[in-house]
């Protein structure tokens, strides 16, 4: 035997949070992790966040865990778990006041281990147990979205973890500052890495972080890696916004192959792909028993609604973004995912036409910083009741479309003869009225006028 | 004859007392003397209910308070509507800490496991109509400040003071150590203990103050001998103290209560009590001298235990605590307490309140189990195991004050040892399969199938920020002089061993003083920091580096 190595005992930091002062739980599995052969730290009540990580920084601790008795632990799990990934521990949480939704909770938030009222020893010892391989291997010290900035991480979307496509510039870049400034650590993704990285550095002094990913969103296996960078890093994910985005504008006449194709593949078949991949990572997470709570934002646009001149290619492929976005949700919702769609009106690369705006967004009504808000809201848990909806943001404006509404009925008559058909069709095409201009350059940025 | 022989497997009783397969004559009531009738010395089998008095009367009541003082207020209308005969109001976790709830660490809790109180006012709001001279309310609230409050709060609803009943939790010794801590040194909790009880005596004298609560100290997993020997030897050094201030024990005794724990082997909690009552006669008359029957017979009300409640299958909860009732009815107690089934997730539901009270009056009015006093007197068993209990108590008793003076077992931290010990034992029971729990470790269902009550247990509330801000926006407006001049006679007062404790916390309160900020001045008194997690931290941090 003289070649083993006896391991380190596994050391953990045991204790209630707040006012809570039943000790019950945590005295049990104390005693229970010393028979054990663990080290505990036991820290008895009345702790903070702040104390509990602080002993576990200065006793080298692998674990902290947490019993509860009180609803208190609601209040201070955020703080904790940011501490927690800081340091590069684990943090496990236990009691039976947690119910199944409490645990499935604190769990997509990032705790390591949560114990109900029906956890046995034998399977909490083995929980721990692989907590503490995970932290000596280093593996959890994932930091979460919280651990990058000395802000407060208080607020409904603190903790979660969003994948941004298109992230570089535009849109997507104004999507990750507002995400990270709200606490979320945000998976960015763009083509052209100089620019992902200049847009990442500019993210500082904020409760959130991101984590830069290279890739072309119309490589097949792009949604798969985005995934897994996510999981990788942070464990969890939340929320995918699809902003990918490209203009190949030309009528139909004139359109090459080749820019028809990049139309497509940027804008549906890349967001399908994102969908699927999500989709069943997040379908197989509601399988296991997990709560998913869970966002898909797609990116539309009115040329997609309402039709542009001379862009019939880009605006059937947003069209088929803003009907991906319905089906999706329908499919979806049964997992906990919802997917809407917006259509963003703001001064990009994409919109040059636009021409140059306020140096200030605050003077831009265009500035692309006036729609990221509505994408923070989308992801966070006031709209989980919002699925299948397109909404049109920009130039000091919100709106949701109608849409393709069916227009008024008309019988139609069995094996019609063509004299017949003139006078229905006629009726019915009034009935319906003029149909919409279609949205053009000249007549500016405002779909609605 | 009880010859038999020896059986395969020992049995005990849940505290560890050897069983044989049947008791006969030699094991029960030698000498009847020991035993003697109810509403005699000393006392086994209970008090005689008055001439006239209802047949198999207790008082039934449920744990209550949840919220803002005017919310628990509309909860104890509710319960009275329902036939409850008294109250017991559970104070949240920062008014159980003896903390305002505008206190940071206060704030995610108020309002959620309990009444938050910290004010005059708030003892008006929540006592506003309520029939405080045919009722009982008992206070499971740091004492002083829970009878300082009714006292405060009687006079608005037209009843003197003096017409009060119910009862408030002493628990100098133990609070710190379990579930009561109020941040308080051991002296200072031992003052206002004694003078909240000299008092009520005076003021109130009709209301036990002093309520000797053995349930919270044992529901960690203490067996009934802890128990007991504990909640005893409180009961000892507390009248020890009053005595020696000049006060008669036939003035304290009959102000004294008990609050006992009832678990699920049945027969032990019965001989529990018949030996509780038996000691506390034999205490009071011939260790202190007591000359008044009234001072012999021990009053005691029962909570039954929540550690015996569990979250898997709530619904069995509701016939553990019917058992629990039965047996406690046929012990002869003078109050009763169900934990309600939902104990596990939260404080009770109002249905669970109703379930509980139901159960009472199921066993009250249809079961006619206490229509005679002690029905389960000169069982051959009850009264060994009585005899037995009795004895080991005392034992217990004896060895803990073998060990030293109290005060130094309690800083020195040797009944925390007691408390994290038993709360270890009955865990690893659990978890050893050596303590039997249907739907915990036998029996059990999955818990995707187990469903039924669980929306009921697992409806939760919200932290009451509205009574925050109300308390926020309520300080500015207080008068400033005379509030400090009150404060500062309670930190004084807090600084001389000998001064009253009472007369300047009902002064403050009167002065629109918050519990916080007195209890603040208490600590600084004592030279302790006044925020109570400053405090609390430096001894833990202490207590850590040891």
């Amino acid at each position: 035997m003289t070649g083993a190595v006896a391991a380190r005992p596994g050391r953990i930091v045991i204790g209630t949070l707040g006012l809570d002062q039943h000790e019950v739980g945590a005295m049990a599995i104390s005693h229970a992790l010393m028979r054990h052969g663990y080290e505990v730290i036991y820290l008895g009540r009345f702790n903070t966040p702040e104390r509990l990580a602080a002993v576990a920084e200065q006793e080298d601790a692998d674990i902290v865990g947490v019993s509860v008795h009180s609803w208190e632990f609601v209040s201070y799990i955020d703080e904790l778990l940011a501490r927690c990934r800081e340091l590069g521990i684990g943090l496990a949480v236990g009691g039976s006041v947690l119910t199944r939704q409490d645990q499935a909770e604190l769990l997509t938030r990032g705790v390591d281990a949560v114990f109900g009222p029906y956890a046995s020893e034998a399977e909490m010892l083995g929980r721990l147990q692989e907590i503490v391989d995970r932290v000596r291997a280093g593996d959890t010290s994932a930091p979460s979205a919280a651990a990058g900035g000395s802000r407060s991480t208080a607020g409904p979307l603190a903790g979660r973890v969003v994948i941004v496509t298109g992230a570089a510039r535009g849109l997507g870049r104004a999507y990750t500052h507002e995400l990270s400034r709200h606490g979320v650590a945000v998976v960015a993704n763009d083509m052209d890495g100089d620019a992902l990285e200049e847009m990442a550095s500019a993210v500082r002094d904020v409760p959130g972080t991101v984590h830069t990913v290279v890739r072309d969103i119309t490589d097949p296996d792009a949604p798969r890696v985005l995934l897994e960078a996510a999981l990788r890093r942070y464990g969890q994910i939340h929320g995918v916004v699809s902003n990918a985005g490209v203009l190949r504008s030309g009528p139909i006449l004139r359109l090459t192959d080749e820019d028809l194709k990049l139309l497509l593949d940027v804008h549906v078949t890349a967001t399908f792909r994102l969908l699927r991949v999500m989709g069943n990572y997040w379908r197989a997470e509601a399988k296991a028993g997990r709560t998913v709570d869970a966002s898909v934002v797609l990116t539309t646009s009115s040329a997609g609604l309402y039709g542009f001149r001379a862009d019939a290619a880009y605006s059937a492929a947003k069209a088929a973004v803003a009907v991906l976005a319905r089906v999706a949700a329908d499919e979806m919702s049964r997992y906990g995912v919802t997917v809407n769609a917006i259509a963003p009106m703001a001064r990009t690369r994409m919109t040059r036409w636009l021409g140059d705006g306020a140096a200030s967004p605050a003077d831009d009504p265009l500035a692309a910083e006036h729609v990221a808000p509505v994408i923070a809201w989308l992801l966070g848990p006031d709209a989980r009741d919002v699925t299948g909806r397109v909404l049109e943001v920009g130039n000091s404006q919100l709106s949701v479309p109608r849409g393709w509404q069916p227009g008024e009925a008309f019988t139609l008559p069995p094996l019609m003869s063509l004299e017949a058909a003139s006078p229905l069709l006629r009726r019915a095409l009034a009935a319906s009225g003029p149909p919409r201009e279609l949205l053009t350059s000249e007549r500016g940025s405002d779909p609605q006028s | 004859m009880t010859g038999v022989a020896p059986q395969a497997v020992a049995a005990t009783t849940a505290s560890g007392i050897p069983l044989r397969p049947f008791y006969g004559p030699e094991d029960g009531v030698r000498d009847y003397a020991i035993v003697g009738d109810p509403g005699s010395y000393p006392f086994t089998r209970g008090r005689r209910r008055r001439p006239g008095g209802q047949a198999g009367g207790w008082i039934q009541r449920e744990l209550s308070g949840e919220g803002s003082p005017r919310r628990s207020n509309e909860q104890f209308h509710a319960l009275l509507a329902h036939g409850a005969l008294g109250i017991d109001v559970i104070g949240d976790n920062p008014t159980m800490s003896a903390l305002d709830p505008d206190h940071p660490i206060c704030i995610p809790a108020v309002g959620t496991t309990g009444v938050s109180l910290c004010r005059k006012q708030d003892f008006v709001e929540l006592l506003e109509g309520i029939p405080l001279d045919r009722i009982t309310l008992s206070h499971s609230l740091p004492a002083a400040f829970a009878i300082a409050g009714q006292y405060m709060g009687c006079r608005p609803n037209g009843i003197e003071p003096a017409a009060l009943r119910g009862s408030a939790i002493q628990a100098p010794l133990y609070s710190e150590d379990c579930s009561y801590s109020t941040f308080l040194p051991y002296a200072i909790r031992m003052r206002l203990c004694l003078d909240s009880i000299a008092f009520s005596l005076r003021e109130m004298p009709r209301f036990h103050a002093f309520l000797e609560d053995t349930y919270y100290i044992s529901d960690g997993g203490l067996d009934v001998v802890e128990e007991m020997s504990l909640g005893l030897l409180e009961i000892r050094e507390v009248c020890r103290r009053l005595i020696a201030r000049g006060l008669p024990i036939d003035a304290i005794a009959p102000r004294i209560a008990i609050l006992v724990n009832c678990r699920m082997d049945l027969f032990e909690e019965v001989a529990k009590i018949r030996a509780t009552r038996r000691f506390f006669a034999r205490m009071m008359r011939e260790e202190f001298g007591a000359t008044d029957p009234r001072s012999w017979s021990a009053n005691i009300a029962v909570h039954t235990s929540g550690l015996t409640m569990t979250a898997a299958q709530p619904s069995n909860n509701i016939v553990r605590g019917a058992l629990q009732a039965l047996a406690m009815a046929m012990a002869g107690v003078q109050g009763l307490e169900i934990s309600t089934f939902d104990e596990p997730f939260r404080t009770p539901s109002a249905i669970a309140h109703q379930v509980a009270i139901r159960t009472q009056q199921v066993i009250q009015t249809e079961t006619n189990v206490s229509a005679v006093e002690d029905p389960l007197g000169g069982s051959y068993y009850v009264e060994s195991l009585t005899d037995e209990l009795e004895r080991r108590i005392d034992a217990a008793m004896r060895h803990i004050e073998g060990l030293g003076d109290i005060q130094t077992l309690v800083e020195d931290g040797y009944f925390r040892g007691v408390f994290t010990n038993a709360m270890d034992r009955h865990s690893s029971a659990v978890q050893s399969g050596d303590l039997r729990i249907v739907g915990v470790n036998e029996h059990v269902v999955p818990p995707e199938d187990d469903t039924f009550l669980h929306d009921v247990a697992e409806e939760r509330f919200e932290p009451d920020h509205e009574h925050v801000e109300r308390i926020q926006s309520w300080r500015p407006s207080r008068r400033g002089a005379p509030l400090q001049a009150c404060l500062e006679r309670v930190r004084g007062a807090s600084a001389d061993a000998r001064a009253d404790l009472m007369g300047p916390i009902v002064a403050a309160l009167e002065a629109d003083a918050t519990i916080g900020e007195i209890t603040g001045c208490l600590r600084e008194g004592q030279g302790v920091p006044a925020d109570p997690f400053t405090y609390a931290a430096q001894r833990q941090l202490t207590a850590v580096a040891q």
